[in-house]
């Protein structure tokens, strides 16, 4: 209601052209930016302008954290099946690493996999039984199974995936985004994160989301599940919507005064700062209140949908929150951490995970926002193909496998019903179009319009990159 | 020695400078565009060009169209120049593929400087701190320090004026923020008002440098430096205390320990002549990096990650150069090589540590320093004195014992069966699982995973997979006091170089080992008793390797003294020769409560450990006495005893007596008892105390190495502890470990150490470094806006004896210091970060001066001092969400401490100091980044904590002033911006809150779940809506941008 109040408002002291001319103490254009662009991202960001036009938008990530096993869910292996319980070749481990949690076991047992796997849609992707809504969009994803990463411990290698660097102290890839492309929502952080409430596994910490060396603008902002979706959003009780507004009125009178007295663009950014807060104190709300979505939408998600803070809730989130133009959305959905008891615990993640995944693709694409719109599903690993602990004839563990995996991406400029890259009959190997991680941020920053050699930050002495020194754009995923 | 440069400025109005300076304008072009390709980086080098040596920069040049690479005076045949400025673009450098330019004018000041002779110059701040001299000025009275004559020569030259002084409600708030992290109080700001001395400022400043809040304030500064936590970090995060580290940074500043010593301890403590325990507790700075105990980690990759943090954190903390660049290959920009990098990793690498904390116990990772109080420091002796005598006396009752001894002999005594035998599993048969065990029918062995039974050395023995295992509770539970053997027939089938062969531990690296083991480590056997692996444990490892394919007994005796003498291991029922691989034992082998334990021996196999795969064993014998030489080699051949009863040869004399103490002297029996109990009662209290990781150089250094990439498993070139070839060497005396490394550090002749102090400290005070990149003075780094005033400080600094308290006087004595920072529009445009200084500084205040503010001002403030960290409010299910933990807020005084006490979780910050731009204590940080955002009002507005300040501090003003409300409002506008607010001001105050009280006498119901929140319990007698409105208005004061600007 105020929004346009407080801005013609603060137009009439400064105009934008003023305000940045004069950019203050403790305070640098791209805060000030953030604060008042209301326009394109060429405002908001460092880089004023994309690299070259973008496929994608907006970015969808859903973080599988755990490490999916790919042998049980996209990177079929019958030879696996064939050889199962047989000793792991050591001329296809070639003296690779393991981790101390089974590199001391006395024997490395192949386990296929226990799930049927079938050809599914136009592409003929081989996908398991624990997907079955997944296998019917086969045709809008780019599959690739060639992933590999250096970290074979949970946190170096989701630290690398989220930051591109195992080291601890850089920016997550949606902080880069922030800091490279501003926001194109003045009432919505740029960058929101969701967690799957309520589940067990490896943890999460909010460094994941962190903006490292970056100024803290531009790190994630949390969406939670309940009464608070952002941190400290609502007012305390007894401090009513009608009661605030008054009291933010107050407040930016007297900082008006200040303001005329002192010319200081500081501080009427501050009265901007105040008046961002109140947007998003029902922006906020109403991107989280569901009430208004269809029932047959609600139904795609599947049941799930209903509770708050699920990945099927979440999933809906995320296309609220890309309707109104947030960049950089991450879910993380952990518990894929499957060491013992795999056949029964990724069958629990799928069952939770895959019906929504696939109702987001659906909804994005019925919407037309599939086309600029990245999804990006995957883990921090992969999962070995021999058996961690005791394999049985119906039960086997797996441990964390750097060597390779499979992720998938779909819409935003990847190329429907690819499949790229190939591991050897053990999925233990990639033989042909590896994809480093590195590789994989080169790509989206490329889907993004973004030079990923150009979007630095000098820090340090350094110019310093999302990709490092590394990274080289994957075309074959690309459409 | 700099020419004062204003390169910065004139820069901006595109005009070249008379004179073109290397350090200032030259360098930092070459560096930034030029240096990736053809600078220090050896791998990197293009066309086998340096331009970051002078040597090579001016090398001739055959066959092209430049004679040189740099010619002085000759631009056309200058290579450099004639590549910068070609026009063809194949030709052109930097290539267009680096994504670097070089502009038109800095095209044109390269061509200068050569023309101007191309005066080559080291880079400025690796050359020696000179003695500088102050600018004298003509007709100023304007300066009241040197600072000011340094600063006001400056802003002659660009053509200002300083700024006319701050008000003086505006100067004690500064300074009282600036030095202590609260505002001042009512009393405080009138009573500078009204002290007309010419010292009135000088005393406000000798107050707050002798507060303890001091120390507080300064010791924020510092932990982000430290990169202080509370947590490991890490996935996992789980709490370590390491506040008492925290208490004694705040205590060195309270008791102005000089920088030097400050450095000193906390790089060398432990080196230090004296025993005095808080030199060592100020090692734990090297320690409180990061630490993970992720299962399945590789131990050896985060012992290196551990090692480089420490290298990375002295090189910024102390150095401010960026050390991590040459982690992996040589630096691109300074003259710091990958080799340099190792040879100061080497310094820090030297501890007997694990690259792994423990899972399953709470052990502190080794090295470690036990946390005595004074009494318990007595208590400790006299437990240590009663030990001592124990052992004495057993001794002497030994002596006294020789006639009894030799009465027992002359009576050719008959061999009886060897007492002690807890355990005996001959493993003949499995029944249901279950083993027998002779000595004792209700405590039999049982298997897990079936072991096969196959022939053995007597009758039957097990076959082991690597992955089954026997086990027993006999003997699951011995402690380092308690004398045991254990024996046992083994056949390897191959040369193991790990293999666990019996252990009592819940697991390997996941518990630090704890507990006692037998294991094959490069085929030898080794025997260890361990609290924490490496640092807090015993070990002796045979000095020859077991042969395979046949059988063998091994046996493992011990004392119960704790030493590594007292743990022999015998094959065949000889002692055999072995190594000490580890004597430090001081805390327990057993588990605590709240820790994972397992109560049994097991033979074969252990959690993410290497079993003993298809290793044969038989005959297991656990004793609860140390068997003596004569009794091994008795359970070894069954007749030794008889043998040695017969023989005369000398050694019969000793291995007898020992026999008849252990087995046939009651007062030896009882002075050995005595002697546990002593043991025991002196180990308990040692577990009862907490400890905390420090420094302790190992007797032999490690061995370091050029790691390539910086990994952990690509070792290269050994090299020795040493500092970097381009800074000045370490003197000849100096040892080569972390003290000579201190002490090389705080040489007054280091051009770095003193010039980065002052640096940080201008910083903290003034907003800005003088040198704007405190953690980079290198090459790429931002070069020193007044160069000559870095050097005088630093240097007045280092003739001061490095006296902290001395230096921050002398900066918020200045004139500079005092000026008002309100400025014109065109002032602020031309000097937007007020580089020239001819304002006062005005920064938002930090994160926690933010919080502190509210809680002081609203008297909630406990100003308890030190102690573990507390948990104020917070929002539910953090910590929970992440799944590490849970969040119990504190209630009552742990909501209530200033913020340097909060419990810093690593994976989990408290949200609205990480929202308020808190460094996040991850990595050494030497600076904060200040953003305005919308999230930060959102905290100032609903966090509970602001709003029960704000509650309380209406009540205070209610009670204060009950009849008044000008009064009231006054007061409220003082208490959060120092100052009385002006008369629209007052009158948008009183509107405000008359609109409040209104709202609120017209929602009561609103008024009282306004005033229910947070601990602090609001009186009886005062009117809701009132009180409510008031509160209100508080908010608004709160969230006015001056009351969180200093």
């Amino acid at each position: 209601m105020n929004k346009h109040a407080a801005h013609s408002e603060l137009a009439t002291e400064l105009t934008r052209r003023h305000f940045f001319a004069r950019t203050s103490v403790g305070l640098g254009t791209a805060a000030l930016a953030h604060l008042l662009s209301n326009e394109t991202c060429q405002a908001g960001g460092v880089l004023n302008g994309f690299h070259f036009a973008p496929r994608a938008k907006r970015v969808i990530y859903l973080f599988m954290s755990g490490g999916p096993s790919q042998i049980d869910l996209l990177d079929y292996k019958p030879l696996l099946n064939e050889k199962n319980g047989e000793e792991l070749p050591a001329s296809v481990r070639m003296g690779q690493r393991l981790t101390g949690m089974s590199g001391n076991q006395a024997t490395l047992p192949l386990a296929g996999s226990v799930f049927k796997f079938q050809q599914h849609g136009q592409s003929g992707a081989w996908v398991s039984e624990l997907l079955p809504h997944t296998a019917k969009i086969v045709d809008e994803l780019a599959i690739i199974r060639s992933m590999h990463t250096e970290a074979i411990n949970h946190d170096p290698a989701i630290t690398f995936f989220q930051t591109g660097s195992q080291i601890a102290g850089r920016p997550s890839i949606g902080a880069w985004l922030d800091y490279g492309l501003g926001s194109e929502n003045e009432n919505l952080p740029s960058f929101c994160v969701l967690v799957t409430k309520g589940k067990g596994g490896q943890p999460l910490y909010a460094r994941l989301w962190g903006s490292g060396f970056l100024a803290s603008q531009h790190q994630g902002v949390q969406f939670r599940s309940g009464k608070d979706p952002v941190l400290y959003l609502n007012n305390p009780a007894g401090v009513s919507a009608q009661n605030r507004r008054m009291m933010l009125d107050q407040l930016r009178q007297l900082h008006q005064l200040q303001v005329e007295r002192t010319l200081d663009s500081a501080v009427a950014a501050r009265i901007a700062q105040y008046e961002m807060a109140y947007r998003m104190q029902s922006s906020v709300p109403d991107v989280t209140n569901i009430s208004d979505e269809p029932q047959h939408v609600l139904d795609m998600y599947g049941p799930d949908v209903s509770n708050p803070g699920s990945f099927a809730a979440n999933c809906l989130l995320a296309r609220r929150l890309a309707e109104r133009n947030v960049r950089f959305i991450q879910l993380f959905h952990r518990g894929w951490d499957q060491h013992g008891n795999l056949p029964k615990g990724i069958a629990t993640q799928c069952r939770e995970t895959d019906q929504p995944c696939a109702a987001l693709v659906r909804d994005l694409k019925q919407r037309g926002m599939l086309d600029d719109t990245l999804v990006v599903w995957g883990g921090e690993f992969g999962r070995t193909s021999y058996s961690q602990g005791k394999l049985t004839a119906d039960d086997y563990g797996r441990d964390h496998h750097p060597r390779c995996f499979t992720m998938w991406m779909a819409g935003g400029g990847a190329k429907a019903g690819a499949s790229y890259g190939e591991t050897d009959a053990f999925s233990y190997n990639v033989i042909s179009n590896p994809v480093h991680v590195h590789d994989l941020h080169a790509t989206m920053l490329h889907l993004l319009g973004i030079d990923h050699e150009r979007l630095t930050y000098k820090f340090q002495g350094r110019r310093y990159r999302l990709t490092d020194v590394f990274g080289e754009v994957v075309d074959g995923i690309i459409a | 020695m700099l020419a004062c440069a204003s390169f910065e400025l004139s820069a901006a109005r595109a005009e070249l400078p008379e004179t073109v300076d290397f350090n200032f304008h030259i360098r930092p072009l070459l560096s930034d565009r030029c240096f990736a390709c053809h600078g220090p980086d050896e791998e990197d080098r293009e066309a086998e060009l340096r331009l970051d040596l002078e040597e090579s920069a001016y090398a001739a040049l055959e066959g092209g169209e430049a004679s040189h690479i740099i010619k002085p005076g000759d631009p056309l045949q200058s290579e450099v120049y004639l590549r910068i400025a070609a026009e063809d673009a194949d030709e052109r450098m930097p290539p267009a593929d680096s994504n670097l330019v070089l502009s038109a004018e800095e095209i044109q000041l390269v061509r200068r400087w050569i023309e101007q002779g191309a005066r080559w110059k080291q880079h400025w701040s690796f050359m020696p701190i000179e003695p500088v001299k102050v600018p004298e000025l003509a007709d100023s009275n304007w300066p009241r320090n040197e600072i000011d004559q340094f600063v006001l020569a400056r802003l002659q030259s660009e053509g200002l004026q300083p700024a006319a002084e701050a008000t003086r409600e505006k100067l004690i708030r500064r300074v009282t923020y600036d030095l202590t992290g609260l505002p001042p109080t009512l009393e405080e700001i009138d009573d500078f008002l009204a002290d007309d001395a010419a010292d009135a400022y000088e005393s406000v400043v000798d107050r707050l440098l002798n507060s303890p809040r001091y120390g507080e304030r300064m010791a924020v500064e510092w932990l982000d430096v430290a990169r202080y936590a509370d947590t490991y970090g890490y996935q996992a995060d789980r709490y370590r205390a390491v506040w008492p580290y925290r208490d004694w940074v705040v205590d060195a500043f309270n008791q102005n320990l000089p920088y030097d010593e400050f450095v000193t301890w906390q790089l060398a403590g432990d080196l230090l002549p004296g025993d005095e325990k808080a030199k060592t507790l100020a090692t734990a700075f090297n320690r409180l990096h990061r630490q993970t105990n992720e299962g399945g980690s590789i131990e050896e990759e985060f012992r290196v990650e551990y090692v480089a943090d420490r290298t990375e954190t002295f090189a910024t903390a102390f150095l401010g150069l960026t050390f991590q660049c040459a982690r992996c290959h040589d630096h691109k920009y300074d003259p710091l090589t990958q080799k340099d990098y190792y040879q100061i990793f080497s310094f820090f690498g030297s501890i007997d540590e694990c690259g792994l904390y423990s899972h399953f116990t709470e052990a502190t990772p080794t090295p470690t320093l036990l946390l005595t109080e004074p009494q318990q420091e007595s208590q400790l002796a006299e437990l240590a004195q009663a030990v001592g005598d124990a052992e004495n006396r057993l001794q002497e009752i030994a002596d006294q014992q020789q006639s009894a001894f030799e009465a027992w002999l002359a009576e050719s005594p008959q061999l009886e069966s060897i007492a002690g035998l807890i355990g005996d599993y001959p493993m003949e048969q499995i029944v249901d699982g279950k083993l027998v065990n002779r000595a004792d029918a209700d405590q039999p062995g049982q298997v897990a995973d079936a072991p096969a039974l196959v022939a053995g050395k007597v009758g039957q023995g097990l076959h082991l997979s690597g992955e089954n295992n026997f086990t027993t509770p006999v003997g699951g539970t011995f402690s380092r006091h308690d004398p045991f053997t254990i024996s046992l027939w083994i056949n390897t089938p191959d040369e193991k170089d790990r293999a666990v062969v019996w252990h009592r531990s819940r697991s390997w690296t996941d518990a630090g080992s704890r507990g006692y083991q037998l294991l094959f480590e490069d085929g030898k056997l080794s025997a260890s008793l361990i609290h924490f692996w490496p640092g807090n444990a015993l070990r002796v490892r045979t000095n020859r390797k077991l042969s395979t394919n046949s059988w063998q007994q091994v046996t493992v005796t011990y004392d119960g003294s704790s030493r590594a003498d007292g743990l022999k291991l015998y094959i065949n029922g000889k002692l055999e020769p072995c190594e000490v691989v580890r004597d430090q034992l001081t805390k327990t082998i057993g588990y605590n409560s709240g820790e994972v334990e397992t109560k049994v021996l097991t033979l074969g196999q252990r959690f993410r450990d290497r079993g003993f795969k298809d290793g044969l064993v038989d005959e297991l014998q656990i004793y609860n006495r140390e068997l003596t030489p004569a009794e091994v080699e008795h359970v070894h051949s069954g007749a030794s005893l008889g043998d040695l009863l017969v023989q005369s040869d000398p050694a019969r004399s000793t291995l007898l007596r020992d026999y008849y103490l252990k087995n046939y002297s009651e007062p030896y029996r009882m002075a050995l008892a005595e002697l546990r109990d002593a043991r025991l009662k002196h180990g308990e209290l040692i577990d009862s105390i907490a400890e905390i990781m420090v420094m302790r150089e190992l007797s032999t250094p490690r061995p370091a190495y050029v790691l390539k990439r910086g990994v952990y498993d690509a070792p290269a070139e050994r090299v020795d502890s040493d500092t970097p070839a381009s800074l000045p060497p370490m003197a000849d005396g100096l040892p080569r470990n972390r003290l000579g490394l201190a002490r090389w550090l705080t040489d007054p002749g280091h051009p770095l150490t003193a010039r980065v102090a002052v640096n940080r400290y201008w910083q903290m005070l003034f907003g800005r470094g003088i040198v704007a990149t405190p953690n980079d003075f290198g090459s790429q780094g931002e070069l020193p806006s007044h160069p000559e005033l870095l050097d005088w400080l630093a240097r007045t600094f280092v003739q001061s004896g490095w006296d902290v308290k001395a230096l921050l006087k002398q900066l918020v004595m200045s004139a500079t210091y005092r000026q008002s920072g309100e400025c014109s529009p065109s002032l602020r445009a031309q000097d937007p970060g007020n580089t020239l200084l001819a304002r006062g500084p005005s920064q938002r205040l930090s994160a926690e001066m933010i919080r502190d503010s509210v809680l002081f001002t609203s008297e909630l403030l406990v100003e308890k001092r030190g102690g573990p960290p507390v948990k104020p409010y917070q929002p539910e299910g953090l910590w929970e969400e992440k799944g590490s933990a849970t969040y119990q807020r504190d209630e009552g005084e742990g909501s209530h401490r200033r913020s340097l006490y909060t419990y810093w979780k690593r994976t989990s910050p408290p949200p609205s100091m990480l929202t308020l731009d808190a460094a996040k204590r991850d990595v050494c940080a030497v600076q904060r980044q200040s953003t305005a955002t919308p999230l930060q009002s959102l905290v100032l507005l609903n966090d509970p904590q602001y709003v029960e300040a704000a509650r309380a501090l209406a009540q205070l003003v209610l009670a204060y002033a009950p009849e008044s409300i000008e009064t009231q409002l006054h007061y409220v506008f003082r208490k959060l911006t120092s100052r009385v607010p002006e008369e629209r001001e007052f009158h948008l105050l009183q509107a405000a809150y008359d609109q409040q009280r209104e709202y609120y006498e017209n929602h009561s119901a609103d008024a009282e779940q306004l005033l229910a929140i947070g601990d602090h319990p609001h009186g009886e007698n005062i009117d809701p809506a009132q009180l409510a409105a008031m509160t209100m208005v508080v908010e608004i004061v709160t969230s006015f941008a001056e009351s969180v600007t200093k």
